[in-house]
């Protein structure tokens, strides 16, 4: 999220924002607008009814660049699910950059909308809307984000693709997309390797990941993470780091 | 490089979102019932998707897991939920209820 530039509103974001999907198409990944740190996590297209989390995710820059080199991104969420449809989660952002602590950045709203049962048909769809409001400055981010995911035996691939749109006083209005992609295999619960992809303007990144699930007894579980994706041009941070933990409860 | 990205992700959405028209599969109907899969075990024809329909007799929330099948659906009490699984190579893949672990657990067996 660039900080300077003309100041300008957009007063007819929610109706961008809404008609999103109808935008989304995989030509716009040659045409990206991110700012950079497009490296966070995977989501998957699913919901869990009854489910309760906490969760904790961080991500660290390692660059030649002394600006983004330490740069570290965290984020505290609380997340539910309504239906066997809809979850949601509320995310304070922290952020901590060279020569600044962490300090709270922004807080995220986030629902996610299962549209297919899991197998019913020949992938599983779903839907990511996100709206984040900085927490210093006059700067607004909505997107939505297409999930999908396919299983071929105990492998598992799974694409988010997003559109987004930044505006406020404090920031340039822009549209971006943004491209995830994760293909995974399901080794053993509590073990499970994955690849994974990464394509924004400034971000392209690919690297291994581990995952698994730890059981804590009744329906209580732990779900980790952790990465490391490695940039794949002169633009990307050459190494980011990925760690998330998520309670379930 | 930009364009090598760009080919890997449109080729892994190309991938995931098209695929061959199926048939409607067979239905199996399984229930849980104070805090047992009835009946514990099913027959299913391999390689052949199975729609199962679970329903919850008791008055207690289930769910319905099992990593082999790749499925966890949770079942509320009185009421029904569809999973889809297959198609399955033949063999045996266990499953059980998050709620009643030691009680809740059956097998599919794909043959």
């Amino acid at each position: 999220m660039r900080r300077t530039g003309p100041l300008r509103r957009s007063r007819n974001w929610l109706v961008r924002v809404l008609l999103m999907p109808a935008f989304l198409s995989p030509a716009l990944l040659q045409n990206v607008l991110a700012d950079g740190g497009s490296v966070d996590k995977v989501y998957h297209p699913y919901v869990y009814q009854l489910e309760r989390e906490l969760e904790l995710r961080s991500v660290v820059q390692d660059d030649d660049d002394p600006v983004r080199d330490g740069t570290q991104t965290w984020r505290l969420g609380i997340g539910q699910s309504w239906t066997d449809r809809w979850f949601t989660e509320l995310y304070v952002i922290g952020e901590k950059t060279d020569g600044r602590d962490l300090s709270v950045r922004a807080w995220e709203l986030e629902a996610k909308w299962q549209l297919t049962e899991q197998g019913e048909y020949w992938a599983d769809w779903g839907l990511l809307f996100e709206f984040e409001a900085d927490h210093d400055i006059d700067a607004w981010e909505a997107s939505t984000a297409v999930l999908v995911a396919r299983e071929w035996g105990r492998w598992v691939g799974t694409a988010n693709l997003a559109l987004i749109y930044e505006w406020g006083a404090d920031v340039n209005s822009e549209w971006e997309t943004r491209a995830a992609t994760q293909l995974r295999y399901r080794w053993k619960p509590g073990l499970e390797p994955a690849v994974e992809l990464y394509s924004g303007e400034d971000t392209k990144g690919l690297g291994p990941v581990l995952m698994g699930n730890v059981r804590a007894g009744g329906r209580r579980q732990l779900h980790w993470e952790i990465g490391v994706i490695f940039g794949l041009d002169s633009h990307s941070t050459d190494q980011t780091y990925r760690a998330l933990v998520e309670f379930e409860f | 490089m930009r364009r090598l990205i760009t080919i890997l992700c449109c080729g892994l959405v190309a991938m995931l979102a098209t695929g061959p028209a199926a048939a409607k599969p067979p239905i199996v109907e399984i229930e849980i019932r104070n805090h047992l899969f009835i009946p514990s075990e099913l027959v299913v024809p391999a390689n052949t998707k199975i729609k199962l329909v679970v329903y919850n007799r008791d008055p207690t929330p289930e769910e319905f897991e099992s990593y082999e099948l790749n499925r966890e659906k949770i079942i509320v009490g009185k009421q029904k939920a569809i999973v889809f699984i297959g198609p399955l190579k033949p063999g045996t893949y266990p499953f059980f209820g998050e709620f009643h672990p030691k009680t809740a657990q059956g097998t599919i067996v794909a043959r």
